[in-house]
């Protein structure tokens, strides 16, 4: 664009956006702050903007609480790890199906599937409840992990996209070398949507890895928990009248976000090309 | 060939079929049925009619109180929210050094997840030690009592959900990038104003990426949970309860599973006429470019 910013717009615009940019990473490095405090400074709520003890040991201490951090870091890495399986899996299956093949009764199955995108996951969730209780679920990851087996709308409905964009040259010309349709789905079209599948598995890492609702309605073994719903339990548990430990309860919330931010940065590029949808993410 | 055809793909999309029936329409129907009966999940549910959404809406005030707190804070934060990034979408959209940076640097909030911040925002909406009304006490304001306070709990959640307003900047700022630059040079050469060019073209020419942010982020509003549970409860007084955290309490705490069925359908209906309304009237602001707009 070769329109002309004058000298004292310019300037402004760079101090609006440095006073904002400073309002929202305030709370962030209050977070440090609380983190790196004492336990004494923590108790009388003594903290400060700026850092001013740097109590590092503190990120040691919270896995030698009663509260076992190691396994709540190990549950949230073993629900996030199978959850991406799935949802990469199933919906790219699925997402092949519409795109490519055809049979009686494709669009109303793809209406139906468009539609449940508005169902809110609140008119499921008690029967869901009774069904993996029944099966003896309560108190594993399974009823968190096993429905991403089965795809999820708007995966499929974004995959779907991406693959009809390919040409369909490329499935006649498969189908002359005598590949079967799975073998064109699992040799061509797979390695083609790359880029799309790493960005389903971010997406599925985001929603996954901080979801508190559904570790909080299966679990209540602490030793199951994943982190975001043990990070929960530390600030919770504390007997009456006793003040959470806020220092540990903020080395959580970091060891909660720096995952979130890595994936975040490296997963940056992939996000770009999906400019429109990335923003869906925030719905948790 | 075709036959076979139609087999592979019902193949292919067994696992969303089976994930359908079993996951989404099978619990549908349950929770339906569910809706009309008592049941504590132990004995066997009791058929009763229409009795749970009768003192729903005729006996129960709680659940009145916890629509309109839900309606409050779905639309203040998403309006709030829409204008804010719209703000700064367009000031990062101009073309200026570093402003890759900048939007990376709003952006870094909303990577937070909820958990982590409800639990950062009590800490920095604490009365006395708060940062926040630390920060007030500079300018001489006496900050209230946020989360304490009835009248002051919603406003301190909508303050945390614009923590995150760089989604929306993200989203924003990705659509206006994809206007075509030749709209602001035929707009500069007949010399219109800034203003004229964010009202006539930037703003009709981002209405769909509006109207999608508009649509989600009110869905997503009415389904607000965990920022509740971890930062209020609800309280004080349910001045911050809102329904599916209702919803919660009545199904896991108390086990009215009848009752929280009826809730979640009243839920669901809310979205559906929701959303309805949003699309009926979109045909009024939504400009599509591909469209001849109906006269």
């Amino acid at each position: 664009m070769n329109i002309k910013i004058k000298f004292r717009e310019k300037y402004s615009i760079y101090a609006f956006l440095t006073i904002l940019s400073a309002l929202l990473a305030a709370p962030l490095l209050y977070v440090i702050s609380i983190a790196l405090a004492s336990d004494e400074t923590t108790y009388l709520a003594k903290f400060t903007l700026i850092p001013q003890e740097f109590h590092f040991e503190n990120f040691i201490k919270v896995f030698q609480l009663d509260l076992n951090f190691t396994r709540f870091f190990a549950n949230s890495l073993i629900l996030v790890t199978f959850a991406i399986i799935g949802q990469v899996l199933a919906s790219s299956m699925v997402a092949y199906g519409f795109a490519r093949l055809n049979a009686p009764g494709k669009n109303v199955l793809f209406i139906i599937l468009l539609s449940t995108m508005m169902i809110p996951g609140e008119v499921t969730m008690i029967p869901s409840f009774v069904i993996f209780k029944n099966l003896g679920w309560i108190n594993t990851l399974l009823p968190l992990i096993v429905p991403n087996f089965f795809s999820n709308a708007f995966n499929v409905f974004l995959l779907r996209q991406f693959i009809s964009r390919l040409p369909i040259e490329l499935d006649e010309a498969a189908q002359l070398d005598g590949l079967g349709y799975f073998g064109i789905y699992s040799r061509i079209i797979l390695p083609l949507i790359k880029p799309a599948l790493i960005a389903i598995a971010i997406f599925t890492f985001t929603w996954n890895w901080g979801w508190f609702m559904g570790p909080l309605i299966y679990i209540n073994d602490f030793n199951k928990a994943p982190l975001a719903l043990g990070v929960q339990i530390l600030s919770a548990t504390s007997s009456s009248g006793q003040v959470p430990p806020w220092n540990l309860v903020m080395v959580g919330s970091l060891m909660l976000t720096i995952p979130m931010l890595i994936v975040f940065f490296f997963g940056q590029k992939y996000m770009d090309e999906f400019g429109v949808i990335s923003g869906s993410s925030a719905i948790k | 060939m075709k036959k076979r055809e139609a087999i592979w793909f019902y193949i292919m999309i067994s696992p969303w079929v089976i994930g359908f029936l079993v996951f989404t329409l099978g619990p549908m129907i349950y929770s339906l049925y569910l809706s009309f009966t008592s049941w504590d999940l132990f004995t066997s549910p009791q058929f009763i009619g229409f009795k749970n959404f009768i003192d729903l809406f005729t006996k129960d005030r709680v659940f009145w109180k916890t629509v309109k707190n839900t309606f409050y804070y779905a639309f203040l934060s998403v309006s709030i929210g829409m204008v804010a990034s719209l703000f700064i979408a367009y000031f990062l959209n101009k073309p200026l050094r570093g402003m890759r940076t900048y939007r990376t640097l709003l952006y870094i909030p909303a990577t937070v997840p909820v958990v982590a911040s409800s639990l950062i925002f009590i800490k920095l909406l604490a009365p006395d030690t708060g940062l926040v009304n630390r920060f007030l006490a500079l300018f001489g304001i006496n900050g209230p009592p946020w989360l304490l306070h009835p009248a002051w709990v919603k406003p301190a959640l909508i303050l945390m959900s614009l923590w995150g307003v760089g989604v929306g900047v993200t989203l924003l700022l990705a659509g206006m990038k994809g206007i075509p630059v030749e709209f602001y040079e035929a707009a500069a050469i007949d010399g219109a104003s800034s203003r004229q060019v964010f009202f006539k073209i930037t703003l009709p020419l981002l209405s769909p990426v509006i109207f999608f942010n508009l649509v989600m982020g009110l869905i997503g509003s009415f389904q607000t949970f965990t920022e509740v549970y971890i930062l209020t409860r609800g309280g004080p007084n349910n001045a911050s309860q809102m329904i599916v955290p209702l919803l919660f309490d009545n199904a896991f705490r108390w086990y009215k599973m009848g009752y929280a069925s009826a809730i979640a359908w009243v839920l669901f209906a809310i979205c559906i006429v929701f959303t309805a309304v949003i699309f009926r009237s979109s045909r009024l602001w939504v400009y599509y470019e591909s469209e001849v707009k109906r006269e």
